[in-house]
């Protein structure tokens, strides 16, 4: 490495940010971010310019028992503490208000920036082995890539894409690529509305063709959920 | 800075000095999203426990180490879970099952870390990403998303290790540019 070089370490902070720098380079550069400050303050421009990836992905409650085994960790042989009601319930949710009001304010009286949105789902298989590529944008086209390894299935059967609505029966999109090929599938106005709502898409093993009835009738092999990028 | 996050600086300030109930309070207002990355980069909800809890206790030692300068609160918090995460994975090297994002629930509405900067954030690297070539693209979301290797990223993509390293260089390379703009 060149601790020297702008360029080079620009992209080394992208790949460590990323993940994709490994082992004995990720720890020579964690080694070299510590005694750089410029190679640090280049880290964590990936890390702001990135997290809007953080953002698009769904929000979880996480068990109780982690909070308590943080607080044992920490604090052990001590009482936890007593949330203070109007700080974690009421003041939160009237800055979170406010915070909502000013975002709506700047919705409403700064010129708004092109909103270009779209989804994507990395469809996998038991092992972890992504098979097809998904993007899904609002301009009502989705996109699908077979992963090379993707191979056609036994006994000359087909892999069909469904959407599946928050209510109702699955909704056939097409008939997937195998082999690294790749489709393109226009959607209807409802079609879009559908999947912007439940963002759920399932492949269904079916004969040479398709399903004959329009409803799943082999098994439901892999599922995906978009997530808003 | 947003509203929310300056709640969240002070609530930092507080505990780099020893305030339990500040760091309650901290906890249970950011760690729905940490949690909700950990669960979807390891799919294993076990192993994200662990690293939550690996997190705040990191959070406790290390919060007077926080400055505007490493982006607002939530990409800080966020940075440190998602290194935890990648570890966990390198250590592990995809042994666990695959598990469907397909039972979760996604909200949309606005969380307590979301704010007017982070939604401009968002649009521009939206836009940025629409205009890579979706080789690049697809390379640096599966590698983001699922923490792939350049290794497993050929592997998965068919193509030789070289080349799939060249789409990430190239294609982060290629955003870099465009978010300067």
């Amino acid at each position: 490495m060149k601790p020297d070089n702008y360029e080079r370490n620009h992209a080394l902070a992208a790949e460590y940010v990323v993940g994709t720098l490994q082992g004995a380079a990720r720890q020579r550069f964690e080694r070299w971010m510590m005694v750089s400050a410029r190679v640090r303050r280049q880290v964590w421009y990936w890390e702001r310019r990135l997290q809007p990836f953080n953002g698009s992905l769904p929000e979880e409650a996480a068990p109780k028992a982690v909070w308590n085994s943080i607080e044992q960790r920490l604090f052990p042989g001590t009482a936890p503490v007593a949330s203070r009601w109007w700080q974690t319930l009421t003041a939160w949710r009237w800055s979170t208000g406010i915070a909502v009001l000013a975002v709506f304010a700047l919705l409403l009286w700064t010129p708004s920036p092109p909103v270009v949105t779209h989804y994507v789902g990395v469809v996998q298989s038991q092992q972890a082995e992504p098979l097809w590529l998904v993007n899904a944008s609002v301009d009502h086209r989705l996109s699908v890539k077979a992963m090379p390894p993707v191979q056609p299935a036994d006994g000359g059967r087909d892999y069909q894409l469904w959407l599946l609505p928050e209510s109702g029966a699955p909704i056939s999109l097409a008939l997937l690529p195998t082999g690294g090929a790749r489709l393109q599938i226009d959607l209807s106005d409802q079609q879009v509305r559908q999947l912007l709502q439940s963002r759920s898409l399932a492949i269904s093993l079916e004969p040479a063709g398709g399903s004959p009835t329009g409803q799943p009738t082999g098994p439901v092999v892999y599922q995906t959920r978009l997530v808003q990028m | 800075m947003a509203e929310a996050d300056d709640g969240l600086v002070r609530a930092l300030a507080r505990i780099a000095q020893g305030d339990r109930q500040a760091f309650a309070g901290f906890y249970q207002k950011t760690h729905r999203a940490v949690f909700g990355m950990c669960v979807h980069l390891l799919r294993d909800r076990d192993e994200a426990c662990d690293v939550l809890q690996e997190t705040y206790i990191q959070v406790w030692h290390h919060a007077g180490e926080y400055h505007c300068d490493r982006g607002s609160v939530q990409t800080w918090m966020m940075s440190i879970g998602r290194y935890r995460c990648l570890d966990a994975l390198r250590r592990r090297r995809y042994e666990a099952d695959y598990d469907s994002v397909s039972d979760r629930q996604e909200s949309s509405a606005p969380g307590p870390m979301d704010n007017a900067g982070n939604q401009l954030d968002r649009q521009r690297l939206n836009h940025c990403l629409k205009d890579l070539d979706e080789r690049y693209r697809s390379s640096i979301e599966m590698a983001y998303f699922r923490g792939f290797t350049h290794q497993e990223l050929a592997v998965a993509m068919g193509e030789p290790l070289g080349t799939t390293k060249s789409w990430i260089r190239r294609g982060l390379d290629v955003l870099r540019r465009c978010l300067d703009t």
